[in-house]
């Protein structure tokens, strides 16, 4: 069997060692620079990236924008809004000098053929230069709408592929509008770039915490036994927002919660929740059990529709002691707009493990505090020993919740008798939280789906078929409510959680939102 | 990696009469029969402070942590350390002192408290118990019995050996055996190249014991930047042609460059650096050219080597034109490895001030190099290829200064380390 050249086989080096992992030097561009984005999340999570130390040297940044900046003035920028948003401060004075020595700015129109050239010869010369091996990772951080023109771009410019080192491309949610927007720009993109180059990214899915999910319940050999219908009553997934949409009245207004919660983040947490395990823990594998169950979710549509969802605006209010103006009063909101800040719905999942088991789902923005998280409600004990008769309190049902946000971590409530001579039940919290048993610092989203990247491991991020099965469920709800009257938009009063409605909605089932 | 810095409180306040010595700081002297009885005292009373002060107890716990020290003060300084290690959720400290003293009778007392760090804020709160033995005279050599029964069931158990190694290891020996992992500094080594054999004969006689070196963790992200000079597949020809290794490590002065006693420089930092890449790049001593020089008095080094593996049989698959096909054909002479001292007062003795690797491709030379910054906080990186420009970096490596950090690495780590075991014995076989 003929032997590896030294080029292709694994750096002799990199065995053993515990902390880090093996990173090619890479350059990274990034379209719509000068954007909150790149200020507020890239940067930042890039120069911690440079501290902790897996950049390697030679590791460059292009910035492509249309401000007419040189790099000195981008450095500058860049460094003030490390300080600013680092996790890591005061900024290290000569981590930094080494760090943006890599960076550059290049200033052209997205849709300006000369721009790409330009930006070709940029990258060779930093490869030669920087030892950067041809390899690429371009980040769409623009809005969508200038998506497709900079794809195009690359294509023709012949910087989709190369010849040596490897070429990506990141793009920022929102993928698409609806389906046939997801499958059109699944379309374009596709045509410049093959599926293994393409990583649309989800924030949601770097959080530490929505990693767990899946080792939570893939490596304790306990909970997957009770992981199904037999033993579980219902499943809530709430992401609770208490800002309003705070100035981007006009993405919102095109967006709405469905768009910008449910048919991301929130579908991504119930396919973590629901999916199979996996054969192997790769990308593929793993995406492969995540677009089952989307494939599995019962799709609404006409009248089921209104019985199975819930969509709201919220009203004048109070959230956390200041007085806020309803939706309609926001600066651009259209005074008839129908776009909803709240969605509340039940869906199922129709496969052997949750059959007929409820999955509720909620988000909303002016609710009483930002929160996440998902809690699994188990059935009662088949026979309740300790009826109201004998014992005093109430058994209630055992809940294990894994929450996302604040306050990371997992609790599960169970019944325990007070001491005493009385049979008193009372339910207790077994907490297990984040912040107080690793006390360690966690990273950022952004620093580990940019690593990821860099890496080539996608396994947390969307696939096309994964964005156009989520979009798929999406549709029937988005067709049915744009023929129903703006009656069917209930009102609720900012800070609170939500329309009565979507009580009333729960309690049809005979349960009850939980109060996270 | 950060921790953030927390302040301990301990429980348990020695108030018992004088029975011999005195240590405040381990908490309420009791008899050993009486460890457990007072330990579940203590959590009561902890509980009540919690009702009473509404403190959240958090009580998380994965393994023994037992420390070995051979004096008072070490153990001392051991115990004080450990309220920087919030996060690694120790049941039990059982913290051994060793008091060889010749004068001392034989006896055992010990001492019990349990200790909180405030989480977040002063409101929750971790607990672990710590029990203080100290041992002497005939005592000493039972130690391995007298904390058995101490040890937390069903958690795994960690020894800290915080001073150098003993002459005799016979109670080192019997603590490793009934360890999970061992954790050393090998910068105490007082004679450096004899408790490194002394190490590898151990690591053998134990095998179910994994072992750990905070000196290894220190040279840790010098080995990742060496690393990733050749992660850039450019690079890699040239390493495969490394025709010269460098390493330089600090003395603090040309009069304190002996080897062996108190204040004296260790290499080991270095020896391991030159082991690992010696067994990555696959060299071996050369039989043909074995002029190899320890110069232990004044910690210089010097081996020829060759390669193991024939530079052609990794180049055979490559295609045509590929510039590692003529890299094949080159003719290897001798390699070195040298290691020597760098007077740099104002680094503590042993640091790796430098590390250069030289290669030579096509008759043209490339130099990768890792040097000391002008403070201890930084090193810079460098790369001199032909016919490119320099390419430099500054990589930060305060982390490893801490032996906090260093003592919470290992604490995280449950299996064994092949690799550093594996150069361990490399670092034995170039001292032979």
């Amino acid at each position: 069997m003929p032997q590896r050249s030294v080029v292709e086989a694994p750096n002799p080096f990199r065995e053993g060692i515990r902390t880090k992992e093996s990173l090619e030097p890479c350059i990274m561009v990034i379209f719509g620079a000068t954007g909150d984005l790149t200020h507020r999340k890239l940067l930042p999570a890039l120069y911690n990236l440079a501290l902790e130390h897996p950049l390697p040297a030679g590791f460059s940044v292009v910035a492509f924008a249309r401000r007419p900046y040189d790099d000195e003035t981008f450095r500058k920028q860049a460094l003030e809004s490390i300080n600013e948003y680092s996790r890591q401060k005061p900024v290290n004075p000569q981590v930094w000098e080494s760090f943006a020595a890599g960076i550059h700015y290049l200033q052209s129109d997205f849709h300006d053929p000369a721009g790409y050239e330009k930006l070709s010869s940029l990258l060779s010369k930093l490869d030669q230069e920087r030892g950067t091996s041809g390899n690429r990772l371009f980040y769409l951080s623009t809005p969508p709408s200038q998506y497709p023109d900079i794809i195009q771009q690359l294509g023709a410019a012949g910087l989709n592929r190369n010849r040596k080192g490897w070429t990506r491309i990141i793009i920022e949610k929102p993928f698409g509008h609806d389906l046939p927007s997801a499958r059109e720009l699944n379309r374009q993109v596709g045509k410049v770039f093959k599926e293994e180059q393409i990583y649309r990214i989800d924030h949601y899915l770097g959080k530490e915490t929505v990693q767990n999910i899946l080792v939570f319940r893939l490596a304790n050999g306990i909970f997957e036994p009770v992981w199904n219908r037999r033993y579980v009553d219902s499943v809530q997934i709430t992401v609770a927002e208490n800002l309003g949409i705070e100035g981007r009245a006009s993405y919102y207004e095109e967006s709405g919660a469905i768009r910008d919660m449910v048919q991301n983040h929130m579908l991504q947490l119930l396919t973590l929740v629901a999916m199979e395990p996996p054969i192997a823990f790769d990308a593929d594998a793993v995406r492969d059990e995540k677009v089952k169950v989307l494939h599995a979710l019962q799709h609404l549509s006409g009248r089921d529709v209104l019985t199975n969802t819930v969509r709201g605006q919220y009203g004048p209010g109070w959230v956390g002691g200041h007085e806020v103006p309803g939706y309609l009063q926001e600066p651009g909101v259209s005074p008839n707009s129908t776009t909803e800040t709240y969605v509340a719905m039940k869906t199922f999942i129709d496969n052997w493990r949750w059959a007929d088991v409820p999955f509720y789902l909620r988000t909303g923005k002016h609710l009483p505090k930002r929160v996440s998280e998902v809690a699994i409600q188990f059935k009662q004990a088949p026979l309740m020993l300790f009826k109201k008769s004998d014992a005093q309190g109430q058994v209630e049902p055992n809940v294990l919740t894994l929450r996302i946000q604040p306050d990371e971590g997992i609790s599960l409530k169970f019944g325990a008798k007070v001491p005493g001579s009385d049979m008193q039940i009372r339910s207790v919290n077994m907490d297990f939280f984040y912040g107080s048993s690793f006390v360690r610092e966690q990273p950022e989203a952004y620093e580990r789906l940019l690593l990821d990247t860099m890496h080539g491991d996608s396994t947390l991020f969307t696939r096309r078929d994964e964005v156009e099965a989520a979009w798929a469920f999406i549709q029937g709800i988005l067709d049915e409510w744009k023929n129903e009257s703006r009656d069917t938009i209930a009102t609720y009063e900012s800070g609170t959680w939500g329309p009565q409605v979507a009580d009333e909605f729960i309690w049809r089932d005979g349960r009850r939102w939980r109060r996270p | 990696m950060f921790i953030k810095k927390r302040k301990v409180v301990e429980m348990a306040t020695d108030t018992s009469p004088d029975q011999g010595k005195r240590l405040p700081w381990a908490g309420k002297q009791v008899r050993p029969e009486h460890i457990e009885d007072e330990l579940t005292f203590l959590w009561h009373l902890a509980a009540d402070n919690m009702r009473i002060s509404q403190n959240m107890n958090v009580r998380t716990s994965v393994l023994n942590l037992v420390i070995c020290a051979l004096d008072i003060a070490s153990a001392y300084k051991a115990s004080a350390l450990l309220r920087d290690l919030p996060n690694t959720h120790i049941a039990r400290v059982t913290l051994i002192i060793l008091d060889t003293s010749e004068k001392s009778p034989s006896g055992v007392t010990t001492w019990v408290t349990l200790r909180s760090f405030p989480i977040i804020s002063d409101i929750m709160r971790h607990h672990f118990e710590q029990v203080t033995v100290l041992l002497s005279g005939a005592a000493i050599q039972s130690a391995t019995t007298i904390i058995q029964p101490l040890l937390k069931p069903d958690l795994p158990i960690y020894l800290w050996w915080v001073n150098d190694l003993p002459s005799n290891n016979s109670i080192f020996q019997r603590l490793i055996n009934v360890s999970n992992r061992v954790i050393i500094d090998s910068s105490e080594f007082s004679l450096p190249e004899e408790r490194i054999r002394t190490l590898s004969s151990l690591l053998q006689a134990s095998p179910n014991c994994a072992l750990s070196d905070f000196n290894w963790s220190r040279i840790t992200p010098w080995r990742e930047m060496v690393a990733q000079f050749f992660d850039v597949t450019e690079y890699r020809p040239y390493m495969v042609n490394i025709e010269k290794i460098e390493i330089e490590y600090s003395v603090p002065s040309t009069a304190h460059q002996s080897i062996g006693g108190k204040g004296a420089s260790n290499p080991i930092r270095a020896l391991l650096l030159a082991a690992w890449l010696k067994t990555r790049l696959g060299w071996q001593l050369s039989e043909e050219n074995p002029q190899h020089r320890h110069e232990s008095g004044v910690g210089t080094y010097f081996w020829h080597m060759t390669t193991r593996v024939p530079t052609s049989a990794l180049v055979e698959s490559l295609p045509s034109g590929n510039s590692l096909g003529e890299a094949g054909s080159e003719t290897r002479g001798v390699i070195d490895i040298i290691i020597r001292p760098r007077v740099q007062a104002e680094l503590p003795p042993g640091n790796i001030c430098l590390i250069r690797l030289t290669s030579t491709l096509n008759g043209k030379q490339a130099v990768f190099t890792i040097d000391r910054g002008d403070d201890d906080e930084h090193v810079i990186t460098s790369v001199e290829v032909p016919d490119n420009p320099s390419l430099q970096r500054v990589v930060n490596v305060a982390a490893t200064h801490k032996e906090t950090e260093l003592l919470n690495d290992e604490l995280e780590i449950m299996g064994r380390d092949h690799l550093y075991e594996e150069t361990l014995h490399e670092v034995f076989d170039l001292l032979a």
